[in-house]
């Protein structure tokens, strides 16, 4: 009886000592809204919607590297165009992803025509990143972003007081910059 | 295994092999619940999951922009299902072999034990590490060489879901239901 019950006891302690580290990872996604219900909400008021996918040339992406620091590398990027009645753009709104050490973040960010930024939604976060974010969201922190542009977007993170909470803002404000030089050098210069 | 059968273990060790079988069932069941609501058990639903998204226009190989018209309908609307990008797959991976894999190691010693004939033991042993296997490369198969390999990860899911049954149920039946015999 001996024998075995040490086989066992030796194989429960690699489980546990195994099991320790795996609890520091990522925790499960939380969504926040759906793909088409940010678009809805931030496209409110238009009447016709159009998808409108772009490939970035090399010049494109140096330029977005040189203006966010972020390697646009994505095959292409969507956007989501609302247009009202008379075919004028009403605003374009455009999802992406950062991933953080505790997970995915994403952003959906519309954008007037001119560039400006004119709303912006979380799409997704993780269990762990909700407790950091939520006080952001019930403060009204994204309202911060409306006008924005590339540059701007940064400096909308002033007066966030926790450390987590400031990391996470600043991922948001990287987001919504990001989005808007897309926006600049994909839609209003072309690709 | 050497002279010693599940049949002739002491109380202690069938009551404990028998609880981490049933524990092992209980969190097989949560995690089928689990797969099924936020990613869905059927190759399409993994297909949507893990496959690389596609463009809704008919943007071309090497064209630089495309638009079309599409109504809001259009626009996945599944909040509530995880679409897997590649960070999240290597989560997934890293940390499903090597829990399952710890399981279908403590599942096939436990099994290791039975009275069966080793060919057996080697054949129903293998099935929830041959499961794990096929179920997390179908994963990887799924996303970086054809959405069809989707079929994989529902295959892999059933061959350790079958494992994990027969050896469950000819462990029990050699704890409690077989007599002792001498090897």
């Amino acid at each position: 009886m001996k024998r075995p019950l040490r086989f066992v006891s030796a194989a429960a302690a690699l489980a546990v000592a195994i099991a320790a580290p795996a609890r520091a990872h990522m925790t499960p996604p939380v969504a926040l809204a759906s793909e088409r219900d940010a678009v809805t909400r931030l496209l409110s008021g238009s009447s016709r919607y159009f998808v409108r996918e772009v490939r970035l040339s090399p010049a494109g992406k140096d330029a977005i590297r040189k203006r966010t620091g972020w390697s646009a590398d994505a095959d292409y990027y969507r956007f989501y165009v609302g247009r009202g009645t008379d075919g004028a753009t009403i605003a374009s709104a455009v999802l992406l992803t950062d991933f953080t050490i505790h997970g995915p973040v994403r952003a959906a960010v519309a954008l007037a025509p001119d560039g400006k930024v004119k709303g912006v939604l979380l799409v997704e976060v993780t269990e762990e990143t909700y407790s950091w974010v939520k006080p952001l969201l019930d403060s009204g922190f994204l309202q911060r972003f409306v006008g924005s542009d590339a540059a701007s977007a940064a400096k909308s993170v002033a007066g966030v007081e926790n450390a987590m909470a400031r990391f996470y803002a600043g991922v948001i404000a990287g987001l919504v910059g990001r989005a808007a030089a897309l926006y600049e050098v994909a839609i209003s210069k072309g690709p | 295994m050497r002279g010693v059968h599940l049949s002739g273990l002491p109380l202690s060790a069938k009551v404990f092999c028998t609880l981490f079988l049933a524990g092992i069932g209980c969190g097989s069941l949560a995690a089928f619940a689990q797969a099924s609501t936020a990613v869905g058990i059927s190759p399409s639903a993994v297909k949507a999951s893990l496959a690389p998204e596609m463009p809704m226009t008919a943007l071309a190989h090497g064209q630089m922009t495309a638009e079309k018209e599409i109504e809001l309908g259009q626009i996945p609307s599944a909040a509530d299902r995880v679409w897997m990008r590649t960070p999240l797959l290597i989560q997934t991976s890293h940390t499903h072999l090597f829990g399952q894999t710890l399981i279908a190691g403590l599942l096939a010693l436990i099994f290791a034990f039975s009275g069966l004939r080793e060919s057996i033991k080697c054949v129903i042993g293998a099935l929830p590490f041959a499961g794990t296997l096929l179920d997390i490369g179908g994963m990887w198969g799924t996303r970086f060489l054809s959405p069809s390999l989707s079929l994989l990860v529902i295959a892999g899911g059933s061959l350790f879901a079958l494992g994990y049954v027969l050896i469950s149920l000819l462990s029990v039946h050699e704890l409690w239901f077989r007599k002792e015999t001498l090897a």
